[in-house]
Order: structure tokens, then sequence, then C-alpha cells
């Protein structure tokens, strides 16, 4: 039913209004610094812009 | 295990992960000088290393990529799940 309706030709039509086309994007990352080996295992990266450390609960 | 032996393990670990990371951003960034450095600063510490724990402890790799002594080296390992880290 999906498919039928919206796929493909009435994704860019203004039948369908409420629904609208996402566009995703990567930003070009620049090397800045990284972090000494030991401490990239630990947070499982090298990159400091990309350790987002999972908080979980206590975020809630 | 001893202590020495899981210490260099773990020097192994820490840089081939180091070296796993920057290869994946130079995938994207080929012409980064300041990553190419820091990446073949890396891979020489981490191909030194490896180099070292091999002729001290054994194989970390089968299938043609170490040589081995005599006798065969690579069942004298601890496995992975037998290492308490």
């Amino acid at each position: 039913m999906y498919n039928q309706i919206y796929y493909p030709k009435s994704f860019l039509s203004e039948q369908s209004p409420s629904i609208k086309l996402a566009q995703a994007y990567v930003p070009i990352q620049k090397y800045v610094s990284i972090y000494p080996p030991e401490e990239a295992l630990k947070k499982g990266t090298v990159f400091p812009e990309l350790d987002f450390p999972y908080v979980g609960e206590k975020m809630r | 295990m001893d202590a020495n032996q899981l210490d260099l393990l773990k020097k192994i670990m820490e840089l081939e992960f180091a070296c796993q990371d920057l290869n994946l951003y130079l995938d994207t960034h080929p012409e980064d000088q300041k990553a190419l450095q820091d990446y073949n600063y890396y891979s020489g510490q981490l191909a030194m290393l490896k180099q070292q724990y091999s002729q001290y402890y054994g194989p970390l790799m089968v299938f043609g990529h170490c040589q081995s002594q005599y006798p065969w080296k690579w069942v004298e390992d601890p496995w992975p799940w037998e290492i308490e880290y």
C-alpha cells in the first residue's frame, strides 16, 4: 500500500504534502588532535571530537 | 601469561586500534599529511612491538604471517579467552 501510493512518483508530487523527503549529510571531519593509543582504545575512538560516551540511565 | 607479556599485548592492541581508526580517517582524507604522519608513526611502533612479541612469546598470527620456532608455537599461546586482562 505504502509503496503503491507514495513510491516513487508521489514522493515528489503535491499530492502528499505531509511527507517530506529527508536529506542526510555528514560534515567533513578535520584533523585536530588524537588521543594517545591507550586512551583511544578505552574510549573507542582516537578522535576527541567523536568521543560521545554512552551515559544511558543517567540521562533519564 | 606473565605481566610483561600481557603489557606488551595490551600495547599492541592499543596501537592496532589507533592504526585502525586512523586508517578509516585516511580512507576519506587521503591527502591529510598530519594524519598520515601519525598513522605511519604508530604503524612503525606496532610493527616493532609485534616483532618483539613474536620473538619472545610466539606468533600473533598464523596462515603464513609469522614464522615459528620449533616446535610449532601457535598452540602454546594462551587463547584469547584464557587471558585475564
